[in-house]
């Protein structure tokens, strides 16, 4: 059972934390990617200035507000930020499933060169599950009650490949689908409610790469699971990412398991993206005040730290502040960051961020604020 | 898939045949508690009718023998389950010497025709309606259609009928206006007699179906906004599958489960308004018979069309009881 769960047990370091680049088996655009962005990998998923909108009698909440990202072939990028900070949304606008109140307002999303925004209802749905597949947030809930697992992933392969004749190539099929993320055969027949809670996630994970798709989100996969199973289904997530060499964007709020299973982190604040860095930079030199403050909360075992991000106030999401997203509970925030919005900065290879701090012009008062770093 | 068990169902039918006791010593006291002698109260409406009935004392007498009512009550209740046991509800006392059974036997195959027409015409209908109601590809005017239908819930059975009676057989004479097959004909499996009864039985069952349906209609609505917002069915939308499969294999077939739980609970009230509509069209049914029996004071009339009507719906909740495990697959009746 063991070796059938862990197919592949180098592809998840055993250490905690910030991890080297040997332990990781996908190619990653961090290692080769030296001379140039993105040179030696593809783009299979281009966000450009996506705004999603949900509308209320009060006015509209500005739940993404112009994200742009990219996503190269093969990789896991990870999408963290507090709850209610849109990641969600974005994956949601970026699968086109939205739900009322809730609107794209403008934007591009580019999937392997298909503009997902322009596809009418039929391509839409044809495109759905072979271009952007989806693991669901509340794997519990996620599959129906009066299904066979068998024929819920069936109808998926029926649904956008046709009627499938040859049953026992479909069964065979579906097999190699749970050999791939460690499941016994014998769930072929049963209901939902028969499995536990990882093997109905593992079921989602089958799902979600039936068809191969180009990318695959996986949305809080595993928050609702328990520290030993969300261990193996992040395992199975990511061999199964390596097998089938789709590309992954995995959401969360757990930095620590983010941390061992992405190449590159996009850190989200209240609708906006403030920083996009590779794992390690992240960890080691995180350069949005916010994502400094995030990393600084991580909880440690050696010592008990405070919530560093409870100063200041939040903002009313019908009304952001003028400037910067961030200023209002921003400790380095000074006149500027009230009347510019700050640019996407790029730091170096596959590093951005957006702070004025790390614009040339205030050179001297990034050099003060790291000092007061690390005084702190 | 869930199954059942033969403890399940020993049990259940345990169960069953306790209502059904239960039932028949209800309908053997409440009779018994009531004031007055019906037998004294017959030969009295007799003597009245006639104007003068010799020796009525010797009749009352006479009669009480005939249908045991000088032995002692517990004689008296064991002899009543044991008819019944046997299926003899004893006699009828306006039509003497036609027994319950017998009467029963000639009304209760056109009742349940008729309620079973209708109870699966607006089963299917008024969830049909009611998942159009809530389903976001349904077109505009059918989403203006159906509650407009629904006005008629509203209106009591009674009306209903008499609506539809004065409309469709009176004014433009489409269909009789009475009983449940036309007059003249014998009763017999052909196809103008099947045709004739259809005929006859279209404006009682649409009576039901119409007070009805907008009650499933509704209920299947509210269901279905609740699937609606369940995790599976963004996944759903998300795989891509076709709308209309969405539609009945995911929201239809979820949304069904509590309905079929609500039918089995509405059994019994649905003979309330059969019973009227039944009057209202002389169809020679259960309803029929009962209100003949209640105005002729015919107790053992009363008696055996009650109990008949408290083993059928007994019958429906036990057969709806029984196949839950076939339609829910979270429900198993194994081992229990």
């Amino acid at each position: 059972m063991s070796q059938q769960l862990n197919p592949h047990p180098k592809s998840l370091p055993q250490n905690e934390g910030v991890i080297s680049n040997q332990n990781r088996s996908s190619s990653l655009p961090v290692e080769e990617g030296a001379g140039g962005r993105g040179k030696n990998s593809r783009t299979v998923l281009n966000v450009e200035k996506l705004r999603i909108h949900y509308a209320t009698p009060q006015g509209d909440v500005i739940a993404v507000s112009d994200i742009s990202f990219n996503l190269y072939e093969g990789e896991t990028l990870g999408l963290v930020g507090e709850s209610g900070c849109g990641k969600s949304t974005t994956a949601y606008g970026i699968l086109q499933l939205v739900q009322p109140p809730g609107y794209i307002v403008n934007g591009s999303i580019e999937v392997d060169g298909t503009e997902v925004l322009n596809l009418d209802e039929e391509e839409l749905r044809k495109f759905r599950w072979t271009g952007l597949s989806l693991i669901p947030q509340g794997a519990m809930n996620s599959l129906n009650p009066t299904m066979r697992v068998k024929d819920q992933i069936i109808d998926v392969i029926e649904s956008h490949e046709g009627k499938q004749k040859d049953r026992e190539a479909l069964r065979e099929r579906i097999f190699s689908l749970f050999q791939n993320v460690g499941l016994p055969n014998r769930i072929y027949n049963m209901y939902p409610h028969e499995l536990s809670g990882g093997m109905k996630q593992r079921v989602c994970i089958a799902m979600a790469v039936a068809l191969n798709p180009t990318v695959v989100i996986a949305d809080e996969a595993t928050s609702a699971l328990d520290v030993v199973v969300q261990r193996i289904v992040a395992q199975t997530l990511i061999s199964v990412k390596d097998d089938i060499g789709v590309s992954l964007i995995v959401i969360g709020h757990d930095m620590g398991l983010l941390a061992q299973i992405v190449d590159r982190i996009a850190v989200m604040y209240a609708g906006k993206m403030v920083e996009i860095a590779p794992v390690e930079n992240v960890y080691a030199k995180p350069l949005h005040p916010y994502t400094q403050l995030l990393i600084d909360s991580i909880p440690s075992i050696k010592e008990r730290k405070p919530l560093k991000i409870t100063e200041g106030i939040t903002h009313d999401p019908r009304n952001p502040p003028s400037g910067c997203i961030f200023r209002l509970r921003c400790p380095f925030a000074w006149q500027h960051c009230a009347e510019v919005e700050p640019p996407q900065i790029m730091m170096d290879d596959l590093h951005e961020v957006a702070c004025h701090l790390y614009d040339e012009h205030f050179a001297e008062r990034r050099a003060n604020a790291l000092a007061t770093i690390a005084n702190s | 898939m869930g199954g059942i068990s033969l403890n399940y169902l020993v049990r259940r039918l345990l169960v069953f045949f306790l209502t059904l006791w239960v039932a028949a010593t209800l309908i053997f006291i409440i009779p018994r508690l009531a004031p007055g002698d019906p037998i004294a109260a017959m030969v009295a409406r007799l003597s009245y009718q006639a104007g003068f009935v010799e020796d009525s004392n010797a009749i009352i007498e006479g009669w009480k023998e005939r249908f045991g009512l000088n032995d002692p009550v517990y004689v008296q209740y064991v002899r009543f389950l044991g008819g019944l046991l046997q299926g003899d509800l004893g006699y009828s006392m306006a039509r003497f010497p036609a027994t319950v059974t017998e009467l029963v036997g000639r009304a209760l195959p056109w009742t349940i025709g008729l309620v079973g027409v209708a109870t699966v015409i607006f089963f299917v209908v008024g969830n049909l309606c009611g998942a159009l109601l809530a389903w976001n590809r349904t077109p505009r005017l059918v989403k203006v259609m159906i509650p407009m239908s629904m006005i008629f819930t509203s209106i009591p059975p009674l009306l209903a009928g008499l609506l539809l009676s004065y409309t469709f057989a009176f004014l433009l004479g489409w269909f009789p206006q009475t009983y449940s097959y036309g007059f003249g004909m014998t009763p017999a499996l052909t196809l103008e007699f099947v045709l004739n009864v259809i005929h006859h039985g279209t404006l009682p069952a649409m009576a039901i179906v119409l007070v009805t349906f907008g009650y499933w209609a509704l209920g299947m609505r509210g269901m279905m906004v609740t699937i609606e917002g369940e995790d599976y069915m963004i996944l759903a939308q998300a795989k891509g599958l076709k709308p209309f499969y969405v539609l009945y294999r995911y929201m239809i077939r979820n949304a069904i489960l509590p309905q079929m739980t609500a039918l089995a609970v509405s059994i019994g009230t649905l003979v309330n308004g059969v019973v009227l509509v039944e009057v209202i069209f002389n169809y020679n049914g259960m309803g029929t018979l009962i209100v003949t029996a209640l105005r002729e004071q015919d107790f053992g009339l009363i008696q055996g069309t009650a109990f008949i009507l408290i083993t059928t719906s007994a019958l429906a909740v036990l057969i709806i009881d029984l196949s839950y495990p076939l339609i829910d697959p979270r429900i198993s009746l194994e081992g229990r």
